[in-house]
């Protein structure tokens, strides 16, 4: 019977070996597969490019050679690219698009989550759309009728970073409508009707007591759009022509595609654009991770 | 007294709806003009030929009736013509099921492994979050270096120095393994989605049903068959549906990996081209309604026969 015992005992403590031993290969196998590639993007930017056009793949650059970066912003290389132009390019779309979407979305959030009007359930319905919607779809109408409405109030379509941003909101403002709802909804009722017993209005009330309460949320849903908006290809793509316009994501493509390929200025602009919103996330993360819970992103 | 009151009240209610409307009119006015009208209007450009020649006059564009549609029916880019060319509707179609039912996989995976306590575990789950939140672009530019067809590609050096291959491999420009490759791209991408939605749903399971199936003298898989996996069917079902919804209207990805050739040909990337390359705009539309119809024929089955048995 004890030795029946001492086997059984033996025989757990093998089978937790054998699942740690598992657990510990499958980390380390996520750990390496999701990491490399990022070690990848960062290391051969910083390889010249005999590192990068060898036989042989070069696992650890030389040094922190800024070749690749001296193309991206000296305009003493032979082949500038400018991109710092084109990081102002995507601040300048990016920002007022997180701005907009924000602001119109508190209102019409905290409409939708607390007050009663004809109409609503229509509205709520109409947001949804969108996570059905390709965005592919959305962009052959959407580019004829702002050319059509250009056409009236004499401004171009393309080439127009402000068209672009008001592009964007279509994709951000219904994700964002749809997070803060919810988010309203989780705000207890009785403290706002406390305030309205006390003598405020509606209007004070959503000032001095609900949006305060609810920053966090507008911060998490501001950086989400922020990062939609910072990353958003298709619509720049079809609405940008012009190099000095191109937001970063285009520009990369364009290096890209560029006849003498340089993976090394690619990844290096592909590191600008990437490590601010890492460094964004890891800040924000539990504020992120929550929204990301509740659906609330659409990608 | 009373009758004052009730006016009091309602006085109240009016300006209620007036705020309400006040806050809501900008933007159901932008959500209408940017989602609901253009989704509308897209139905009516998929009936009409629309082209960068009639764009300045787009509403007075002639009907042509189903025309459009019937040229993307027959178009040898749509259309199955052999198992070698699939054409883009049953690519969408396969594409958009395994690289979902594979992110869910590996998703599961990745929340199973993040349930258990150990020390470093808030890191391991930022780390395991990184692929979803990194811009697509640059994503999608680090894995065609790393997947480089020459031997200066890192994924060709390392199979050859570990004898898998014998010579580098085109993976991103070979019929069969591009499609291939493009959906374990996607898989890698999105796990973490399905990760966090399944690991919240993990944390909420009742620890007691665990350690009565331990006292029963269940083993490990027995209770992950019988108390975790269906604890987490309704939420997989869910994530099943959002993933491949997104996945199928997808267009990024693939055409960075690819520019949808090679066999990686999907509705979206097909959409584009007859939009925006050939400026047909009309036949662009009929696309994305096929698109479209496909994919809300699926909701349909889907959310009644799998989602109503989830919930029984």
């Amino acid at each position: 019977m004890e030795s029946e015992n001492k086997n059984l005992i033996s025989h757990l403590a093998a089978w937790i070996n054998w699942k740690r031993f598992i657990s510990a290969a499958l980390m380390i196998f996520f750990l390496t597969s999701i990491l490399f590639p990022f070690y990848w993007m960062v290391s051969s930017s910083f390889k010249t490019r005999a590192e990068i056009g060898g036989r042989e793949p070069v696992y650890v650059p030389s040094g922190l050679r800024l070749d690749a970066y001296k193309e991206l912003f000296d305009p003493s290389n032979p082949s500038y690219q400018n991109f710092g132009v084109n990081i102002i390019n995507t601040l300048r779309v990016s920002i007022p698009t997180a701005f907009v979407t924000v602001i119109l979305a508190v209102l019409g959030s905290y409409a939708i989550a607390r007050l009663r009007f004809k109409g609503k359930e229509f509205l709520l319905n109409s947001i949804l759309i969108v996570y059905l919607f390709p965005g592919v779809l959305l962009i052959i109408p959407l580019f004829a009728m702002l050319a059509q409405i250009g056409d009236v109030f004499n401004f171009d379509v393309q080439d127009n970073l402000g068209v672009l941003m008001f592009t964007y909101m279509a994709q951000t403002l219904p994700v964002a409508l749809y997070m803060l709802t919810n988010y309203f909804r989780t705000i207890p009722d009785e403290i706002e009707q406390a305030a309205l017993i006390d003598g405020c209005s509606r209007v004070q009330v959503i000032w001095k007591v609900t949006l305060p309460l609810a920053i966090p949320a507008l911060i998490s849903v501001g950086i989400y759009t922020f990062m939609i908006a910072w990353n958003e290809f298709l619509y720049a793509m079809v609405f940008l022509n012009d190099r000095f316009l191109f937001t970063m994501p285009i520009k990369i493509n364009t290096i890209f595609n560029d006849p003498t390929p340089r993976p090394n200025v690619v990844m290096a602009a592909s590191t600008i654009m990437t490590i601010p919103i890492m460094i964004l996330f890891l800040a924000l993360e539990k504020y992120l991770t929550e929204g990301l819970t509740a659906g609330g992103v659409k990608g | 007294m009373a009758v004052s009151a009730k006016k009091g009240r309602q006085s109240v209610g009016h300006s209620e709806v007036r705020l309400a409307w006040t806050l809501i009119s900008p933007t159901a006015l932008i959500v209408f003009s940017l989602v609901v009208f253009p989704a509308i209007f897209s139905i009516w450009v998929s009936f009409h030929d629309v082209g960068l020649h009639n764009l300045n006059d787009v509403f007075h564009a002639p009907y042509v009736g189903f025309q459009n549609y019937k040229q993307v029916f027959n178009d040898y880019a749509f259309k199955f013509q052999s198992l070698k060319s699939i054409g883009a509707a049953l690519t969408s179609i396969f594409y958009a099921f395994s690289a979902t039912t594979l992110a869910i996989v590996i998703g599961t995976i990745a929340s199973l492994l993040l349930n258990r306590p150990f020390k470093g575990r808030g890191l391991a789950r930022s780390i395991f979050l990184f692929p979803y939140v990194a811009p697509i672009v640059s994503i999608a530019f680090v894995w065609r270096w790393i997947l480089d067809p020459r031997t200066s590609g890192v994924a060709n050096d390392l199979l050859m120095k570990l004898n898998l291959i014998d010579a580098p491999k085109a993976f991103l420009a070979t019929r069969g393994l591009s499609l291939f490759i493009v959906i374990l791209l996607d898989a890698w991408r999105y796990f973490p989605f399905a990760m966090l939605m399944i690991l919240a749903r993990l944390q909420a399971v009742d620890k007691t049903l665990y350690e009565a199936a331990k006292v029963d003298g269940a083993n490990d898989v027995q209770q992950f068959f019988s108390i975790t996996l269906p604890e987490l069917r309704y939420v997989i079902g869910s994530t099943f549906l959002l993933r491949l919804m997104w996945t199928f209207n997808k267009f990024d990805d693939i055409f960075l990996y690819t520019g949808g050739g090679f066999g990686t040909k999907t509705l979206p990337v097909l959409t584009y081209e007859f939009s925006f390359r050939l400026y047909d705009f009309g036949r662009g539309a009929a696309a994305a309604m096929i698109l479209l119809s496909i994919l809300a024929l699926f909701m349909i089955v889907y959310v009644a026969l799998v989602m109503r048995k989830v919930e029984n």
